[in-house]
């Protein structure tokens, strides 16, 4: 059982916020009294609804048990580290272990901040507070306030006005080492007016590993950000994710969420189009297979007039899995001239697994254009016949088809490594070993 | 005299408890091209759909074997390793899946039932080539979905395609010239015909007579209520053609 205030009890333990500048103290200091206000959520919050905290409270007051002991840190490998010639790297990589940055590799051009919040020099030291600062308040509150309570370091990514980093992805790996642990990763990305960037946030982690990660996103006038996040936890990781991305008038992202693993994930996105013309696309892809348990909420927000979003998730669940898409649009009032489209399309492959799918439209003006689906079905029978008919036995032709229908989520991801990486990951999880060409 | 390719007796088919296929013979050897007509509804589709090993028909009785072989007994991929290719009457579209994944998924599946390895990429490629220019499709549509977005001309003329990449023993066509113009029916007959050969045998299903200008089959059958009501040489589709399906059925009625 968790004790009374856990967050009180694990901040007195928390000894890695040490080294941290002094001026987030306070900050931390105002998360945990607002923690000691509103408690942890429980099952009669509709937030809540699909996914128990249970399973992730019990681990989290074994970590409290255990905490103190020195923890056996056992991780996966961080994936293509090649950073290229030091003068000119091809990638930045961060490996940021329970929380705290570890290693990096690939030198930073200038224009470009990459690094903790303990590196930091003292001309940004206002940004990072001022954007800090803004977390409190950001839903699901107490995940962040949590999150902010018990930070042991912050990555910042900065870009300055009008440059492009396009040719230099950054990869943060954020993992969580397992026997137990429990860390808060902290992002903050700063994507300053008409500069672009392309970020990739990578969940991974040992057996045993919770991580309550927090990621804020500022996409200035007529910036860009390229952002795709992979959850690729151990078979029994849990994670929670949540992540607010803001964008100014003529901004723009596109951002792809995908989830292979874990045994209890949840995700909140939030994407605001605070600005008049800006835009965002958002793919999404789970895989809720085995006993996993994946929950993704979206929330995008139409603020300003002349705002578009698109955005498509598509999941699976098979086993005993369970995958839940909670996706709501709301055009607000001033939104004017605004277009949204929503979808979510499930595959649902076995009778003891679930899919809760509830795509949301909230819209407060009259001239907006908005559509919103979801669908969950099985594969198509034509199909399998027409693999089967060309040769194909069934488990290839199933596979293939699967493979097929997650894949197209991955479309959009810009750096083709990358995508080739999830789709051969995508393959292998389904069980084939046919490669597609 | 050769023993048969493939061999249909007294075949009888429901779909939903409704008897479809009511008592069929059919008889195609090595080499053989045999056209099959019938009025729409007649049950063409269904007998190529049983051939070819579609769920979703229940045999009620009579029997069919391919090579000495019961092949009612065989899942549709054995079919298809052991030689027998549909074109579907309505192809499928499969997006995601690019024309030369399924192609090379298809010809190392019948390669790794034969006990050979996989193809190699060169040839492989080589060959599709080859089909590509004879069905005169633009190589571009190799990297696209299964007829993903094709025209219902070009669909047919995937399945072609596929067929020739294939080469199949025996190749069961179920209108495949329905919905095509003069110039992609050529090139469809054309790929029919540069395959004949005295081991390949072909089952064209078709509704029209135009087909057969330019393939020209050994035999015509007509296929009314679930049979076979007549069986003749390439001159009863022209027969068919002058006096139109209800002649033919009076005739084999009285
Ligand atoms: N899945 C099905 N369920 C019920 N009836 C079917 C089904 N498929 C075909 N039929 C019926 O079987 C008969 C023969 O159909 P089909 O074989 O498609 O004919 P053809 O190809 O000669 O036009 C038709 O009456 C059709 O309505
Ligand atoms: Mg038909």
């Amino acid at each position: 059982m968790l004790p009374e205030r856990p967050w009180r009890t694990a901040a007195s333990l928390a000894r890695d916020g040490a080294g941290l500048p002094d001026w987030p103290a306070e900050w931390r200091a105002s998360a945990l009294a607002r923690l000691d206000e509103a408690g942890m959520p429980d099952g009669s919050d509709e937030e809540w609804r699909y996914t128990s905290l249970t399973a992730w409270g019990q681990r989290w007051s074994d970590y409290l048990a255990a905490a103190g002991q020195p923890a056996a840190i056992t991780l996966p490998a961080v994936p293509s580290m090649q950073p290229g010639s030091v003068a000119r790297p091809a990638a930045i990589h961060v490996q940021v272990v329970n929380g705290a940055l570890l290693t990096q590799t690939g030198a930073t051009p200038p224009g470009l901040f990459v690094g903790s919040l303990r590196q930091l020099p003292p001309e940004l030291r206002g940004r990072a507070a001022e954007l800090l600062g803004k977390s409190a308040g950001l839903p699901p509150e107490q995940l962040v306030d949590l999150n902010s309570a018990l930070v042991s370091d912050v990555i910042l990514i900065g870009t300055d006005a009008g440059t492009s980093f396009d040719g230099l992805p950054v990869h943060i790996h954020l993992q969580g080492s397992g026997s137990p642990a429990f860390s808060h990763p902290r992002i903050l990305v700063d994507v300053a007016r008409s500069s672009r960037l392309t970020l990739t946030i990578e969940h991974s982690g040992a057996d045993g590993m919770l991580a309550n990660a927090v990621t804020q996103a500022w996409i200035g006038h007529g910036a860009h950000l390229d952002l795709v996040r992979v959850q690729s936890l151990p078979d029994d990781g849990m994670l929670t994710d949540t992540s607010h991305i803001d964008l100014a008038a003529a901004a723009s992202a596109r951002i792809t969420s995908v989830d292979l693993g874990g045994l209890l994930s949840r995700q909140s996105m939030t994407v605001v189009l605070a600005g008049a013309g800006s835009s965002a696309t958002v793919d999404g892809l789970f895989l809720a297979d085995d006993r996993r348990h994946i929950d993704n909420r979206t929330l995008l927000e139409h603020r300003a007039p002349g705002t578009t979003s698109r955005e498509s998730f598509r999941g699976l669940a098979d086993g005993h899995g369970r995958g839940i898409f909670n996706g709501k649009i709301i055009v607000m009032p001033g939104a004017e001239g605004s277009n949204a489209a929503l979808s979510n399309r499930n595959l649902l492959l076995a009778a003891t697994a679930e899919i809760d799918t509830k795509p949301e439209l909230e819209i407060y003006v009259d001239d907006v254009k908005c559509s919103h689906g979801a669908t969950t079905g099985q594969l198509d029978a034509n199909a399998l016949f027409y693999l089967r008919s060309r040769g194909l036995d069934p488990a290839a032709a199933r596979q293939v088809l699967t493979a097929a229908f997650l894949r197209e989520a991955l479309g959009h991801i810009a750096l083709p490594e990358l995508r080739e990486r999830l789709e051969a990951r995508l393959q292998e999880k389904l069980g084939g070993g046919v490669r597609h060409p | 005299m050769n023993s048969p390719l493939l061999q249909v007796a007294g075949l009888r088919v429901a779909v939903g408890g409704k008897e479809i296929l009511t008592g069929l013979d059919l008889t195609v050897r090595a080499g053989e091209v045999h056209a099959i007509m019938g009025p729409n509804g007649s049950g063409k589709s269904t007998l190529a759909h049983v051939l070819a090993g579609r769920e979703g028909y229940e045999v009620t009785g009579g029997s069919a074997s391919y090579r000495g072989q019961d092949l009612l007994a065989m899942a549709p991929e054995e079919r298809a390793r052991a030689g027998i290719f549909l074109g579907f009457q309505y192809p499928i579209e499969i997006p995601g899946v690019s024309n030369v994944y399924l192609l090379r998924s298809a010809l190392n599946a019948r390669r790794a039932a034969r006990g050979e390895s996989e193809i190699d990429a060169a040839g492989f490629l080589r060959l599709v080539r080859d089909k590509a220019r004879l069905m005169q499709m633009d190589e571009s549509f190799l990297q696209r979905g299964v007829n993903e977005g094709f025209s219902g001309g070009e669909k047919k003329r995937n399945e072609i395609f596929q067929m020739a990449v294939l080469e199949p023993t025996l190749a069961i066509l179920d209108e495949t010239d329905s919905g095509l113009d003069i110039d992609a029916l050529k090139v469809v007959a054309n790929g029919v015909n540069s395959l004949r050969s005295a081991e390949r045998s072909f089952v064209l299903v078709t509704h029209y007579q135009r087909l057969l200008d330019y393939i020209r089959p050994d035999f015509v059958h007509v296929l009314a209520g679930g049979r076979i009501i007549r069986t003749g040489d390439r001159t009863l589709a022209l027969e068919l053609e002058a006096g139109g399906y209800d002649q033919v059925l009076a005739a084999a009625a009285s």
